[in-house]
């Protein structure tokens, strides 16, 4: 199970990556196309350009769960690893529910995308609107991982003390 | 859009920040806790539901002014792992060093520097926080101060352009990029001096080292390899202002750029390197501009409710001329860059403070200014400063830890912002001079 999520994560990265890195293509044909005669002007590239990276925003924020990168406010005092695992939990569960809100209403969005194609390409939306219930599907593996970790770090503690 | 309809103004607004600050509180992500926030209103109120969240986020990322963030970042990310940060050190180096407080000198000046490249407060405390962190500490620095100013200089990179938050100014309010760019250089050179001062203070009084002086030559050789670095900005605010790309495609032409620079002229990018500037790219603009989105449909709640008006409601009537409304905004931006990142709080504060600027004829470049550079400051103020989160957690230590510092550095910083509400002419004198077609 584990080689399975870290495949999946691994999976994930890659893909932010090729994002990332074909997000300049469209935006530079763009620019070319307007200065130079050779490149014609596709009406597609700042359509292409937004999709990719509707893309990158929401695999960004899928990793982010697992690297802990969201960003958070601390204004608690140092706190006792057990304590503090207890208060990642509590955090976690609030994470966990906007994860099933993710699937449970991105799946009626990814319906209402159905028959709707995009304005220049006319891409169907759906392929857009997938990756919202998938972020969500993909934040309850990942948090299932870290409930398993914290949860064990709770009750190893409970033992040491006892 | 209508006001409410179940919910009163007053009881949507205990809702959603009682909720906000709940969810913050027990160290829910702020970008969840955003999201998170808008569900009871949104489940409760008859006219809405859960499916304007996904529509208020798809809306904000489907944008392609916003497009600029990672470009910025992969520039900014590019630029360390090409060798180009290496080469600006080098100069920083043989310029300043020799001042008492060599090093620290070296990060505030570098910051400026890598500011007319990057518009990118976030990547440059990244990227400055590993290079100097650890070094200025090995040569007896204080680890607080260390890790202070690098989160305090890394703000000069949204005032001197180009600056991801010019760019989303003038994309949501409709105000001239170009005009903006210019009027960020002055404002921006001010604070990067002053920060210089205060580092000069701190070096007199706890005797940090220097660095001996270059010679000349030196310093002429490490310009000489600079020159193309240097470039940057020239051809990013020039190219904006002549009109030959837009902002967004001004921050890919910068991509382009760093790139060309690190393979051709600078020879240093490798496979390896170029994968870990793509994937740090995507990981931290994934994670900010998430938090737009939800901060998006937050913001549209409060305007569904008309919160904004009824909060402001009194202070039309307050009678405030042009300067008095300038620190009003000043301090409102200052207030809210506390809880939120620049980027949602021009989107959200923005918009509402716009009307208060408007009726005392504030010039919109002047407004767009002040709250930018409020907000910059914004980025190392706590509970939610991304900077100083960012530099603390590469030094690995707490917030608190180096809050003392940091608030003595931002003391004569609060006094050039204090100058440029006085002095509109700080901030409008070099638009006016070189395009005053750009302003109104």
């Amino acid at each position: 199970m584990r080689k399975l999520i870290d495949g999946y994560y691994r999976l994930l990265n890659a893909l932010l990556v090729v994002t990332v890195a074909i997000l300049v293509v469209p935006v530079a044909l763009q620019i070319l196309s307007r200065h130079t005669p050779w490149v014609p002007s596709w009406i597609w590239t700042e359509e292409m350009a937004r999709f990719l990276f509707i893309w990158m925003i929401m695999i960004g924020a899928m990793v982010g769960i697992r690297d802990g990168a969201h960003f958070d406010v601390d204004l608690w005092p140092e706190l006792p690893p057990r304590a503090n695992a207890l208060l990642r939990v509590v955090a976690d569960v609030f994470v966990l529910v906007m994860a099933l809100v993710f699937i449970w209403y991105g799946i009626r969005f990814v319906q209402f995308g159905w028959d709707q194609t995009s304005e220049l390409a006319e891409l169907p939306m759906t392929w857009i609107f997938i990756s919202w219930p998938l972020a969500g599907f993909t934040w309850v593996v990942f948090l299932g991982e870290r409930f398993l970790a914290n949860l064990r770090l709770i009750a190893a503690t409970d033992k040491a003390v006892s | 859009m209508s006001g409410g309809g179940a919910l009163t103004p007053s009881m949507a607004a205990l809702i959603l920040f009682g909720a906000f600050f709940f969810l913050m509180a027990v160290r829910v992500p702020i970008a969840f806790a955003l999201g998170l926030a808008c569900l009871p209103v949104m489940l409760y109120e008859p006219r809405l539901s859960p499916m304007i969240l996904f529509n208020e986020t798809f809306k904000s990322y489907n944008s392609f002014i916003l497009l600029a963030v990672p470009f910025f970042l992969l520039t900014a990310n590019l630029m360390n792992v090409g060798g180009i940060t290496d080469r600006l050190v080098r100069l920083s180096r043989d310029l300043v060093g020799h001042l008492p407080g060599g090093l620290a000198q070296v990060n505030v000046v570098l910051s400026i520097f890598f500011a007319g490249i990057s518009g990118s407060s976030t990547a440059d405390a990244a990227s400055q926080g590993k290079i100097f962190i650890e070094a200025q500490v090995k040569e007896g620095y204080d680890l607080s101060f260390s890790v202070a100013i690098t989160a305090v200089s890394a703000v000069l990179a949204v005032i001197i352009p180009p600056s991801i938050l010019m760019i989303v100014w003038g994309g949501t309010l409709s105000v001239s990029i170009g005009a903006l760019f210019l009027a960020g250089i002055i404002p921006g050179l001010l604070l990067g001096l002053v920060q210089m001062a205060t580092v000069h203070v701190y070096a007199k009084l706890r005797n940090y080292p220097k660095y001996p002086r270059s010679t000349l030559r030196e310093v002429g050789a490490a310009l000489l390899v600079s020159i193309p670095a240097l470039m940057t900005p020239v051809i990013i605010i020039g190219g904006k202002i002549f009109g030959w790309f837009t902002a967004t495609e001004s921050a890919a032409i910068a991509v382009i750029y760093a790139a060309v620079l690190s393979i051709f002229v600078y020879r240093e990018l490798k496979g390896t390197g170029l994968y870990e500037a793509l994937i740090d790219t995507g990981k931290l603009a994934g994670v900010a501009l998430f938090c737009v989105g939800t901060a998006s449909a937050f913001g549209w709640l409060l305007a569904y409710y008309q919160i904004p008006k009824a909060l402001l409601a009194g202070v039309g009537s307050w009678g405030m001329g042009i300067t008095a409304t300038g620190f009003f905004i000043a301090f409102c931006f200052l207030v809210v860059g506390c809880f939120l990142d620049a980027i949602p709080a021009i989107i959200i504060v923005g918009t509402i403070l716009e009307p208060l600027a408007k009726a005392v004829h504030m010039d919109p470049v002047h407004f767009a200014m002040i709250g930018i550079i409020s907000l910059a400051f914004g980025l190392v103020t706590p509970p939610y400063g991304l900077c100083l989160m960012i530099s603390c957690a590469i030094a690995k230590v707490r917030l608190m830890y180096v809050m003392k510092d940091v608030m003595i550095m931002l003391m004569p910083m609060l006094g050039v912002l204090a100058l440029t509400i006085f002095f509109p002419e700080i901030i409008l004198f070099l638009p006016r001079l070189i395009s005053p077609e750009f302003l109104k």
